[in-house]
């Protein structure tokens, strides 16, 4: 056995993990604050069509997937007070207008035979949109000062990317006719140019900028 | 989406069809011809129509946490969060809708497992509108307490079928259910208790609510302490779940009256009097 009072180093050989990160504590609060607010948004929203949606298997599926979002809800609504925002209702809102507008048409539909413009929302926009700042958060903050908040965007992007699976299958699986595709299509792009006038889920520079 | 949906439009494919809750307790069959089984309704695996019975049940359990599933997931969209409903009782709800989505999976594997199809019984959806209450602390008390502790007596009911029927992939499941139910009860015993602390007379209104629901929902006697009924009242898994004996006592005379009032509604049914009223 190796004496185990030969001085190691801090950090192991493997271990590379690196101290600069580009966000400070506030800017981390104020992105974590978008994230609760959209998780909240969408949490609801799935909730709410369970009953609107007469497809057996999407219902069940947006059952499952509302806990999911909720979850990931409480985790960022949980870490306001350790990034020193002790009222996490102040940072609970959206980054701007077009994300309140987002979310408004987003979820707008409600018929029966709308289960199409139900799951583009949520499975071709939304949650690809959160699989970016997730992903943009998670390589660009410090690995060791904000681990924690890495923590939770790794638990939350297994279940946003699991979840984009499930709903993407479930869209393919409803597209019959080339109407439908277009009708998918053209709901996305309306959604998507809400989302870019947003700027992303928190707002211009969620998944930073390209100059 | 509009906020509060209506019962009626609760979205199914073509296999389902609806009842109302009249309809259903018009039915004679399942009250009146107690004196062939020895004067037990029990759902027992040597009744004669045991496996009918049990798979209508089961196809009972498996449109009722529909509903349930539906229900909760109302919670989440109908109440704006902080002003109309805090926060962690909207997450426990999104937590209850994954439970009773899990339910309906489980719930659709054993009615294949027991040979039903999906739409072979009527749904009676009588549930969802106890889930339709303006104000959550109603919904707490109508579907938390008083429905999910029905979904106690009957999962306990389909458990001991399982068991007494040698059917162990049953008593799984259902245990697997009751251990859900008995948690979503609780819950509602606590956010009722939480919410009305300090307004006496709004924790009046949900538990006179819960009565309401609860007599609506011992099924005219379905459920009770009776051996004409065919579940049985969960006094052990009910208690774990928060009830207090006084409450158990009130449910279990409030059972038994329903089910004197529903024979009697069937049998003036039968005799063809359309007029009666089903209480």
């Amino acid at each position: 056995m190796a004496d185990p009072f030969k001085p190691r180093a801090p950090f192991a050989p493997w271990d590379r993990r690196q101290l600069p990160g580009l966000f400070d504590v506030e800017e981390t609060a104020r992105r974590v604050g978008h994230y609760k607010w959209a998780e909240m948004k969408l949490f609801e929203a799935l909730g709410g069509w369970v009953a609107t949606v007469p497809e057996l298997d999407v219902k069940m599926r947006l059952g499952t997937h509302c806990y999911h979002h909720a979850w990931h809800a409480e985790l960022w609504h949980k870490r306001l007070p350790e990034l020193r925002e002790m009222n996490p209702d102040r940072l609970t809102v959206p980054p701007n207008d077009a994300m309140v507008r987002f979310v408004e048409a987003m979820t707008e539909p409600e018929a029966p035979e709308q289960t199409i413009e139900k799951l583009v929302g949520v499975y071709r926009v939304f949650i690809p949109h959160f699989i970016a700042a997730y992903t943009f958060h998670r390589n660009n903050t410090s690995e060791i000062t904000d681990a924690p908040t890495i923590r939770s965007l790794n638990f939350a992007l297994q279940d946003e990317v699991a979840d984009w699976t499930d709903g993407e299958m479930l869209i393919q699986s409803l597209l019959d006719t080339p109407e439908e595709v277009q009708r998918a299509a053209a709901h996305q792009a309306r959604l998507e140019t809400l989302m870019l006038e947003a700027g992303g889920i928190a707002g211009p520079g969620t998944i930073g900028g390209m100059e | 989406m509009r906020k509060f949906f209506p019962v009626e439009e609760l979205a199914r494919d073509q296999r389902f069809e609806q009842i109302t809750m009249r309809q259903a307790q018009a039915d004679p069959r399942t009250v009146l011809n107690a004196e062939s089984r020895n004067k037990t309704n029990r759902l027992t695996p040597d009744r004669a129509d045991a496996s009918d019975r049990a798979r209508g049940l089961m196809h009972g359990i498996f449109v009722g946490e529909i509903q349930a599933l539906e229900g909760a997931g109302r919670t989440c969209w109908d109440f704006e969060t902080g002003t109309e409903a805090p926060f962690a009782l909207k997450l426990d709800m999104a937590r209850q809708a994954w439970d009773e989505a899990r339910h309906v999976e489980i719930s659709v594997k054993l009615s294949d497992w027991m040979g039903t199809e999906i739409g072979q019984f009527a749904e009676n959806t009588v549930l969802f509108e106890a889930a339709c209450s303006n104000d959550p602390v109603l919904r707490l008390a109508g579907v938390n307490r008083a429905l999910e502790g029905l979904a106690i007596d009957v999962f306990t009911t389909m458990k001991e079928f399982g068991d007494l029927a040698g059917d162990p992939f049953l008593e799984f499941c259902e245990d697997w259910m009751l251990a859900d139910e008995v948690t979503h009860v609780k819950m509602g015993s606590d956010w009722l208790r939480r919410i009305t602390e300090n307004d006496a007379e709004r924790r009046k209104k949900a538990l006179e609510f819960q009565q309401v629901v609860d007599k609506l929902f011992s099924f005219g006697g379905t459920r009770s302490d009776s051996k004409e009924s065919p579940i049985g009242l969960a006094r052990r898994f009910r208690e774990l779940a928060g009830f207090t004996d006084t409450e158990v006592e009130d449910i279990a005379e409030m059972s038994l009256k329903a089910l004197e009032e529903r024979k009697a509604f069937a049998a003036a049914a039968l005799a063809g009097d359309t007029t009666a009223d089903p209480a």
